[in-house]
Parts: C-alpha cells; sequence; structure tokens
C-alpha cells in the first residue's frame, strides 16, 4: 500500500485539490455507451416501480369486468366513476378516513411533544435514573412488534380502555426510536444557549419550550414525518385494540375490503380506489418533504 | 457503582411488580365469568341489541337488517346489526374482551368451544317453538344433552346446473347424471376451451358430499370415532382426483374465481355443487343466467350431500338476554324463515314451514330433498383446525395422494375426537 | 456535556442553578416511562405468564381461575406431535425460506439501486431517488391489494409474462414450493425415501425442502419492492461519507471496477450493511400485516408465519396461551439471528498470512527512509 500512502503525503502537502471548470469534451464512446445503459437500466428499473401505481390508479376508473379481461392497459376502454361513487357512498370509506385522520392527527402531535421532552430530559437534564430510563427505552427497541400483539390486547381490556379512541391512540403515543431520534438531536445543540438562560433564572421547562424547542425543527420534522407514516400505515394496532365498525380506520378497513365476502366478486376497482386514496396522504407528505427524507440517514423503516 | 446498579435494579423491579399488581387489581375490562348460570334466569334490561352475522353478501345483510327493523319497532327495543368481515375471529376477541354482541351466528363448529368456555348461554329449552325444528339440527346444537341454540335456517348441497350451456351441448333433462360415471360423461361434454363441466370448492364442505356418496364420512355418527382413512373416502377423493387431472372437474380457484357461485355466474363452468345461498348470489351478481338444480348423483354407497346449518347464539354475557330469545323466536318464526329463503336462499329450519317452502321453490325442491340423506359437519371441540388443515391439503389434491393426505387427517382427528 | 463545573454533582443536587432539575427530569420523561411501561414492558409480562397458563380467552388472565401449566404450551408446539406442532412448523418454514430470500435480495438490489444512483454523473437523481423509494412510503394494506390484482391468474404479471411467451401460473393459489418445481422440471417428482421419513416438527424433511410456495414468492417479491427504498437511502448515504479517495487510489493502482467495489467500497459499507441485514431480518421475521390482509395463510398454509399464527391462534382459535407461546419463541428467534449476524460481520483480525505482504512492504519502506 506504498502507493496509497504516497498518494496521501503528497496530496497533504498539495493541498486541497483544484477543481478545473467543467470543460465539454467529447468522452470515449466507451464512456458513452456506458453512460447509455447506465441510463436505459435506470429508466427500465424506475418504469418497473412505477407502473404499479400507474395501473392502480387506472383500473380504479375501469369496470369490474375489464379490470379482469383487460388488466395491463393504463387507459380504460370506459372511464366510470363506479367504484369511487360506490366507495364513498355505500361504504364506510369516508368514517375510516375520519377515523384515521383523527388518530395520526393526535398520535403526531403528542409524539412530537412527548417524544421531544424525554429526548431533552435525557440529553441535557441530570438526574438520578437517567440511565435506567435510557436502557429502557433501548431495550423496548429490541422488542419485535409481533410479541406485543395479544399482550396489548390483553393490557387494554384489563385498563378498561379497549374498543375506545383512548386505546387507539394512548400506546402509539410514544416510540422509543422517536426519542433516540431526539435525544441524539439535543445532544448535539451546543449548551451556551441554555446556560445562558439558566443563568437568567429560567425553569427546564422554560428553557426547553422557548429556546431549545424552536432550535429543534428538522429533527421535529423528521417525528412528524415518522409518526404520520407510522400511524397513518398502522394495522395491527388497530387490530387488537378495537372491534367495532365506528372505530374502523383506513387501513383495517380496506384490509376487510381485500379479504372480501363470498359471492362479491373481485371487485378490483372499489379495491384499489380504496388502496390509492388510502395512499395520497402519505404520497403528499412525502413529496412535499421530499428532500428531507431524502437527506436523513435515518429514514423510515419499513417492517 | 455496584450498589448503584443494584438499587436501580430493585427499583425498576419493583416498579414493574407494581403494576402488575395493580393491573391485576383493577381488572375492570374483564368479566370474570364464572362458568354457565346455575339459574334459568335471563339478564333484562334497556341496552340495544348487537347481532353480529357472517354475511354471505348485500342480499343477506339487507334482509337481516330489514328482520330485524321491523322487530325493533315492534318490540321497542333498538337492535344493530354487524356484518362481520371475519366472524370466528370477531367473535373470539368480542367475548376475551368481554363485550361480545348479544346475537350472533354459531357455527356447528364452533358450538362446542364456546359452550365449553362459557361464551355462549344455551337457552334452547326456553324457545316457544323448540319442538318445531327438525331433530337433526336439534342433535346438531345439543351439547351434552342441552339444547344450546335455535338453527336459525340449514342449507344442502345439490348439483346446479347451466341450463343455457346444457341445452347448447345437446342435453336434454333425460341426462341429468345419476350416478358418478354418468356425472363424469356429462361433464366431459360440457367441458370446452376456458369453460370446465364441473367446478367446486377445493374444501371438505363440498368434497364431503363425494365422500358420503361413497359411504365414508369423517367422524362417525355420534361423534365418538374418527373415520377418516377409510377406503370408501380413498375411492372418493380419487374420483375427484382423477377428473381433476383429465380437467373436467375443476376447483373454482383454479379457474379465477373466488367461489362455486362466481365460477358459476361467470360462465367459467357449467355445473356446480354449491348450496342454497348460491340463489341470492347469482340473483344478485348474475341475474341473467339461467339455471336448475337437480339432486347430486348417487356414488358407489349412494346417495350423499352435506348439510350446513348454523344456530343463533346467545352470549353469556348479554345484559338483556330476554330481548334476546324474544328476537330469536321471532327471527325463526314461519314467516320470517320464508322472508329469509327468498332474500338469499337457505331452507326453514322448522318444519312447518317445509310444505310453504317447497310451494314457494318448486325449482329449489332438491336442496329439500338432499335433507334426508345428508350429512352435517362434525361438532367435535376442534375441529375447525382439523378441516382448515384437511382443506388446505385439498388444495394440492390434483397431484396429491388421498390415501397419504386421509391419514394426516386421520391423525389429526384422533386428537380431537374420542377424549 | 456541560461547559460548567466538571464536580460530579449527585442529581437533584442542593441549590445552585441546577435545583429542581431532578423533578424537572422524572416529569418530563414521565409520560414515556407510564406508556412505555403499560403498553411494551407490562404487556410483555403478562402474555408471558398467559403462555404459562391455560387461560380460555374469557374473563382476566390473572384472575384465580386460571392456573399454570409450566411448559405445556410450549411443548404442544414443539414436541406434541399434533396439529399446533405441525402448524408451527409449517409457518417456521414458510418464514424461515422467506427471511433466506428477501434479506439477500433486499440487501443486493437496495445496495445497486444506491450504486447507480449515486454515480457521479446523473441527471435526474431525484427522480429515479423518488422512484425508488416510493413504495416504503406507502402502507402495506394498500401495497398488498395492489399486489392482489397485479398476480391475480389474468392480471398484469400474467400478461408481461404472455408476452414473452410464458404460461404465467396461478400465483396466489398455487401451493407447490418452487424448489419442488424446479426438482420436479428436473424429474424428482416424489421424495426420495430419506427425506420423507425424517420429520422436524411435523413436517418431513422433504417439505421442508420446498422452498417457497408460488403464492409465498409472490409476497416475497412484494418486501423486495417495498423496503429497497428504504435501505437504498441508508446506502447512498453511507457512499456519500465514505467519499472517493481509496477508490481512486485503486483505480490508479489499476483496479477494475469490480474489484474497486468488491474490495474497498463493500468493506467501509459494513456497519450500514450490518444495519440493514438485521433490520431485513428483524423485519422479515415478523411478517404479518400482508398475510392478514392477502392470503391469510393460503394456499395449503404456505403463507402462513409464525407472528398471523400467533394471532389466529389466539384470537381465531382461542388458544390464547399457545399464541403467546408461539410469540416468545418468535422472540427468542429474533434475538438469536441477530446475535448470530453480528458475529458473522464482526469485524475480524486479519489473517497472518494475508498480512505479510504488507508487513513486508512496510518493512522495507521503513528501512529505505532509514538508510536515506
Amino acid at each position: 500500500m506504498t502507493s496509497t500512502t504516497a498518494l496521501t503525503d503528497e496530496a497533504v502537502q498539495a493541498g486541497p485539490p483544484v477543481t478545473l471548470p467543467p470543460r465539454r469534451r467529447r468522452l470515449p464512446p466507451a464512456r458513452i455507451v456506458g453512460q447509455v445503459l447506465l441510463y436505459a437500466l435506470l429508466i427500465v428499473i424506475a418504469i418497473i416501480y412505477i407502473f404499479p401505481f400507474l395501473v392502480q390508479v387506472s383500473t380504479s376508473f375501469k369496470t369490474d369486468a375489464e379490470a379482469t379481461s383487460d388488466a395491463v392497459s393504463l387507459i380504460p376502454s370506459t372511464v366510470t366513476f363506479a367504484a369511487y361513487e360506490r366507495l364513498f357512498t355505500r361504504s364506510d370509506f369516508p368514517l375510516w378516513f375520519a377515523n384515521s385522520a383523527v388518530v395520526t392527527v393526535l398520535v403526531t402531535l403528542g409524539r412530537v411533544f412527548f417524544v421531544s421532552l424525554a429526548g431533552y430530559a435525557l440529553a441535557r437534564l441530570r438526574f438520578r435514573g437517567r440511565t435506567v430510563i435510557f436502557a429502557m427505552v433501548v431495550a423496548v427497541m429490541a422488542v419485535p412488534t409481533v410479541v406485543l400483539l395479544i399482550p396489548k390486547f390483553l393490557v387494554l381490556n384489563q385498563l378498561g380502555m379497549y374498543d375506545s379512541y383512548a386505546g387507539m391512540i394512548i400506546p402509539l403515543l410514544v416510540d422509543a426510536a422517536g426519542v433516540f431520534i431526539m435525544k441524539n438531536f439535543f445532544e448535539s445543540i451546543p449548551p451556551s444557549v441554555e446556560e445562558q438562560a439558566r443563568i437568567d433564572g429560567a425553569g427546564a421547562f422554560r428553557i426547553f419550550w422557548s429556546i431549545v424547542l424552536p432550535m429543534a425543527r428538522p429533527a421535529l420534522v423528521t417525528i412528524v414525518i415518522l409518526s404520520f407514516q407510522g400511524s397513518w400505515n398502522e394495522l395491527s394496532h388497530f387490530i387488537v385494540s378495537t372491534q367495532s365498525p365506528e372505530l374502523t380506520t383506513l387501513t383495517k378497513g380496506v384490509a376487510g375490503l381485500a379479504s372480501g365476502q363470498l359471492s362479491q366478486g373481485n371487485q378490483y376497482p372499489l379495491k384499489l380506489a380504496a388502496a390509492a386514496i388510502m395512499t395520497i396522504p402519505v404520497a403528499v407528505l412525502f413529496f412535499i418533504f421530499q428532500k428531507r427524507i431524502m437527506n436523513t440517514s435515518e429514514g423510515a423503516v419499513k417492517g | 457503582m455496584k450498589r448503584h446498579t443494584a438499587v436501580r435494579l430493585l427499583g425498576v423491579g419493583a416498579l414493574a411488580t407494581t403494576a402488575a399488581l395493580t393491573l391485576a387489581a383493577c381488572g375492570q375490562g374483564f368479566d370474570d365469568g364464572g362458568g354457565s348460570d346455575a339459574s334459568d334466569d335471563l339478564t333484562s334490561s334497556d341496552d340495544a341489541l348487537t347481532v353480529m352475522i357472517g354475511s354471505s353478501g348485500e342480499a343477506e345483510t339487507a334482509a337481516v337488517e330489514e328482520a330485524i327493523a321491523a322487530w325493533s319497532a315492534e318490540s321497542g327495543v333498538d337492535a344493530e346489526v354487524l356484518a362481520a368481515t371475519n366472524l370466528s375471529q370477531e367473535l373470539a376477541q368480542g367475548f376475551a374482551a368481554g363485550s361480545p354482541p348479544d346475537l350472533f351466528y354459531l357455527s356447528t363448529d364452533q358450538l362446542a368451544g364456546f359452550v365449553d368456555n362459557g361464551s355462549v348461554r344455551a337457552y334452547g329449552d326456553l324457545l316457544d317453538n323448540k319442538d318445531d325444528f327438525y331433530p337433526s339440527l336439534v342433535s346438531n346444537f345439543t351439547v351434552d344433552g342441552e339444547f344450546v341454540c335455535a338453527p336459525k335456517d340449514f342449507s344442502t348441497l345439490a348439483l346446479v346446473i347451466n341450463t343455457t350451456l346444457w341445452e347448447a351441448a345437446g342435453l336434454t333433462d333425460a341426462d341429468i347424471p345419476t350416478t358418478w360415471d354418468e356425472l363424469a360423461s356429462v361433464a366431459q361434454t360440457l367441458t370446452t376451451d376456458g369453460r370446465v363441466g364441473l367446478a367446486f370448492g377445493a374444501e371438505y364442505q363440498r368434497l364431503g358430499a363425494f365422500m358420503a356418496q361413497a359411504g365414508g364420512r369423517l367422524v362417525s355418527a355420534d361423534g365418538t370415532e374418527a373415520v377418516a382413512d377409510s377406503p370408501e373416502n380413498v375411492e372418493a377423493l380419487t374420483y375427484v382426483k382423477d377428473h381433476l387431472a383429465d380437467g373436467t372437474f375443476a376447483f373454482a380457484a383454479d379457474i379465477g374465481a373466488g367461489w362455486g357461485g362466481e365460477a358459476f355466474g361467470k360462465e367459467l363452468a357449467a355445473m356446480v355443487v354449491e348450496g342454497n345461498w348460491i340463489t341470492g348470489g347469482l340473483a344478485a351478481d348474475f341475474p341473467d343466467v339461467e339455471y336448475t338444480v337437480a339432486q347430486l348423483p348417487e356414488g358407489p354407497a349412494g346417495p350423499g350431500t352435506m348439510q350446513f346449518t348454523n344456530c343463533w347464539g346467545m352470549a353469556s354475557d348479554s345484559p338483556n338476554q330476554e330481548a334476546v330469545l324474544d328476537l330469536v323466536e321471532y327471527l325463526t318464526s314461519t314467516d320470517q324463515q320464508l322472508a329469509f329463503s327468498e332474500a338469499f336462499g337457505p331452507m326453514p329450519s322448522i318444519e312447518s314451514a317445509a310444505a310453504d317452502w317447497e310451494a314457494a321453490n318448486p325449482e329449489l325442491a332438491a336442496f329439500l330433498a338432499g335433507s334426508d340423506y345428508a350429512i352435517g359437519m362434525p361438532t367435535n371441540i376442534g375441529i375447525t383446525e382439523v378441516i382448515t388443515d384437511f382443506n388446505a391439503q385439498l388444495e394440492s389434491l390434483a397431484t396429491g395422494d388421498p390415501q397419504q393426505m386421509l391419514e394426516s387427517v386421520q391423525t389429526n382427528l384422533e386428537a380431537v375426537v374420542g377424549g | 456535556m456541560t461547559a460548567t463545573v466538571h464536580t460530579p454533582r449527585r442529581a437533584g443536587s442542593r441549590g445552585g442553578l441546577r435545583r429542581g432539575e431532578g423533578v424537572a427530569g422524572w416529569l418530563f420523561t414521565l409520560p414515556i416511562i407510564v406508556i412505555l411501561g403499560l403498553f411494551l414492558f407490562v404487556p410483555v409480562l403478562m402474555a408471558l405468564w398467559v403462555s404459562f397458563s391455560d387461560w380460555s380467552g374469557r374473563g382476566s388472565p390473572l384472575s384465580s381461575n386460571v392456573s399454570f401449566v409450566g411448559l405445556q404450551n410450549y411443548a404442544a408446539i414443539t414436541t406434541d406431535g399434533g396439529l399446533p406442532e405441525r402448524n408451527f412448523g409449517l409457518a417456521l418454514r414458510n418464514n424461515a425460506w422467506y427471511v433466506l430470500l428477501v434479506v439477500p435480495l433486499q440487501t443486493a438490489l437496495s445496495l445497486f439501486l444506491a450504486v447507480l444512483v449515486s454515480r457521479a454523473a446523473l441527471r435526474g437523481r431525484g427522480f429515479f431517488r423518488t422512484a425508488f423509494y416510493f413504495p416504503s412510503v406507502t402502507s402495506s394494506v394498500a401495497i398488498t391489494v395492489l399486489w392482489l390484482f397485479l398476480f391475480s391468474t389474468t392480471g398484469v404479471v400474467n400478461e408481461v409474462l404472455s408476452w414473452i411467451g410464458l404460461n404465467g401460473p396461478n400465483w396466489f393459489n398455487e401451493p407447490r414450493g418452487i424448489l419442488h418445481l424446479a426438482l420436479a422440471g428436473l424429474g424428482v417428482d416424489a421424495a426420495p425415501q430419506s427425506l420423507a421419513s425424517g420429520s422436524f416438527l411435523g413436517v418431513t424433511w422433504w417439505d421442508w425442502l420446498a422452498g417457497p410456495s408460488v403464492a409465498m414468492t409472490a409476497l416475497i417479491l412484494m418486501a423486495v419492492f417495498t423496503t429497497s427504498g428504504t435501505f437504498m437511502l441508508l446506502f447512498i448515504a453511507a457512499l456519500q461519507n465514505i467519499g472517493g479517495e481509496l477508490s481512486e487510489a485503486a483505480m490508479m493502482d489499476g483496479a477494475n471496477g469490480w474489484q474497486r467495489f468488491w474490495r474497498i467500497t463493500l468493506p467501509q459499507l459494513r456497519p450500514t450493511l450490518f444495519t440493514v441485514i438485521t433490520l431485513g431480518l428483524i423485519g422479515c421475521w415478523q411478517v404479518f400485516d400482508q398475510i392478514y390482509t392477502g392470503t391469510q395463510g393460503a394456499p395449503g398454509k404456505t403463507t402462513m408465519t409464525p407472528a398471523y399464527l400467533s394471532y389466529t391462534s389466539a384470537f381465531t382459535d382461542q388458544q390464547w396461551g399457545i399464541g403467546a407461546a408461539i410469540s416468545f419463541i418468535l422472540f427468542l428467534i429474533i434475538i438469536v439471528f441477530t446475535i448470530f449476524q453480528r458475529w458473522v460481520l464482526r469485524e475480524r483480525a486479519v489473517s497472518r498470512r494475508r498480512r505479510r505482504p504488507y508487513e513486508q512492504a512496510i518493512a522495507a519502506a521503513a528501512s529505505r527512509r532509514a538508510a536515506s
């Protein structure tokens, strides 16, 4: 590896590399072919990734028969709104949407608040038991969700919270990963501003609320994105925490649609329309915060 | 440091224990149902009722809702109908949570389990019309000598034939098959490109008819012995397998349909083995298909078909059981049962309605005729799992070994039947 | 952490600027303690109790009617020889094949996409990243519904396959395993005696080796489709952090693209690789939503997974003890896999044999420098 050592020495002695202004120059043919292949490959893969969603939208405007007979075509031969009409007028879809919206908004707000509180406390405040609590948070992150299906049902029953909005929302209010993210973020902020405020006599909550939290916007946005996506797309928790039809959320309702009832036929346009509308809010959120999502190395983890 | 850690761990442990004990103390969500009632008193209150059904489609849901609304108006007790997407799961979850529906469809295979853990209240002997039900149905719903719940209706399997395709293939009434060989040849005649002669679901609930025709069954009639691996059953499954292989029979799922009725309605099959409920489904989704119903052909051991029935289950935890009893008597009355039958097909569970039903539905007489020799589903506790497993294996019948399948079912059955 | 006095103070100390911090700390973390404790920690304890008890599904599991039965539930699914054991065996088999195929495929695909998208001169990089990441944003329910449509008998996939002359299988209704199908294609139709006789957890060795069923394969493709985007982002971030120095140096040394990737880039990606594989393993062993929405274990129980089996045993069959037992065994499996995977990917000291040329070169260079 002597040449590496040499390169490093030289690089250090020569200083930062000089960037030449980009010149238009003819690439050697091999490079052009390489570039073309690269683009072709990327485009093919991108088509594979995008096509299913295009088909989904176009099928939602087809008739049941056409959806079965001619699945691939992106343009329906007869555009019909029957699926949407059925979805909105003859099923509980609007109720499901409302339930999902309520739960998601409340969970997101709650999570942002509680998680940043806890993250700040674990990062900045000195109190007895801090390490134990943090260890508990980390330990909880290791428990897989599947183990919690049955137990959560049992606990919700014991507490009398089964089949209620409280039972749907409260368990989702705290997310161990979120605490982790906020703690890391708060640890990276320089403490001088807080010190100043403390000297001025501000209490811990005041410091947190008025000074530190506004500085935490980027991390908070991450938490908002993650909790919105997480609670909007949540299924197993709603299965075990509710049973009445009035509390059905989008995920549970569309899952029920998908498993279908006897003698109802395939009804693909209906199911796909439901799935498409269900995806719109998270898609909108995604496109708005795209840059933010793409640039953070945490990403949203799906099971 | 070690002392600190020990203290901390103790603290956490104490917290956890306290939390657990607190939970145990405030177990308010649960009803400590201490077994079935010793007294015959039904509960009574002003609470509205919830009725949970496992609907076969919009026709059934609408019919039940209408009936219950009429009863509500008459009796003054509010009632709500819930159509479950997964009835057994929703029932089990409701029982475990202590908030089950007051009245619900209860199938023969779930009956024993729910009676066993006290979720269901036996009320059969309290019914005004308890002597009117068919004896075979009553025995289906009798556990340990107690008549638990009122049969709501029953259906049998029969052969449903697409008359247009039948006549187009040059067949007449005389060709309606009465033996296995005739069935095979007729199916062959009707099989064309893109359409099979005979279709049915890949489950014991359909193939059991063939097994009955060969003289076999899963569990002996008195429910004490597992007889799945009999040569008669092997014969029946081999017959089906042979014709699955030569393309004249097919499973509904394999030809792109969700169930036999859909395969029939879309004319993916010219004949199907289905039950009474097909009439409602066809009327709703495929009204243009013309059909006739014939009794299933006889097998080597004579005629055989299957009978399905559900009852109206009453929850032990219901706060208003008196109203539920009243509702059940209403729903099993002659007029109401005939109305249900017209809406979605099944036959009334009371003998006094049989004549009226036949008069109203002469074209469906084959279904009623089948009840003379039909066998029901086994009712032992834990039978559902065995049948689910059998059905899973049946899906590969075309390439599988019937003997092996039946032997595995026999092993599973022996664990469940006879103690 | 703070810039002030470093003398270790006991928390909640008397007076001074930090007075009340102890109380504040506890107050701030109280919500998460209560909620995490109540809805994550305590439930696990309760489920552990249920798995060791005979609770039948009615009344409180902590009431006095419920008794301790030791390892009975665990035995029922591992050694008793009945249907629960066989179901558990099938579920494990299905999930094992799922993990075996999904984790490498999604890791490789996301790495591949990350490398492609990270190429220096690429226009429309944002567009491609968005396109590849979008499926990860959708809910598993929505994607499963879409997949059921795409892979139906007359669906898009089969139509596309017919364009190139292939007859697509009846995807979600085909219970035969792909390995069995491949072997059948080579003429091996039935189980060889040795594999047909022995069994583990009620499933014959021949059936263990059946491979994922065609239906499961459709679900595997779906998993790769939806998770490759997320992991692609992780890899992109890691690739950006690595920088190009070592690669360029290797290029000057004459290494071609493949060698550069394999020997220089990939080892530096080790931490990210570890993260991706761990997350993949943990996620794959818990497949539930897709099964609940899409196939419910059918066809022929080949898409049944331990998570779904745990749910149905408890909520549908009312075998709560068995359901809880299954979930804890799954927990153990996940832990074992994670530890094993950590061990396999650990940083290992370079062996002496491989070190020698480098040591010799360094020694030579050092002696030259000393001499000059």
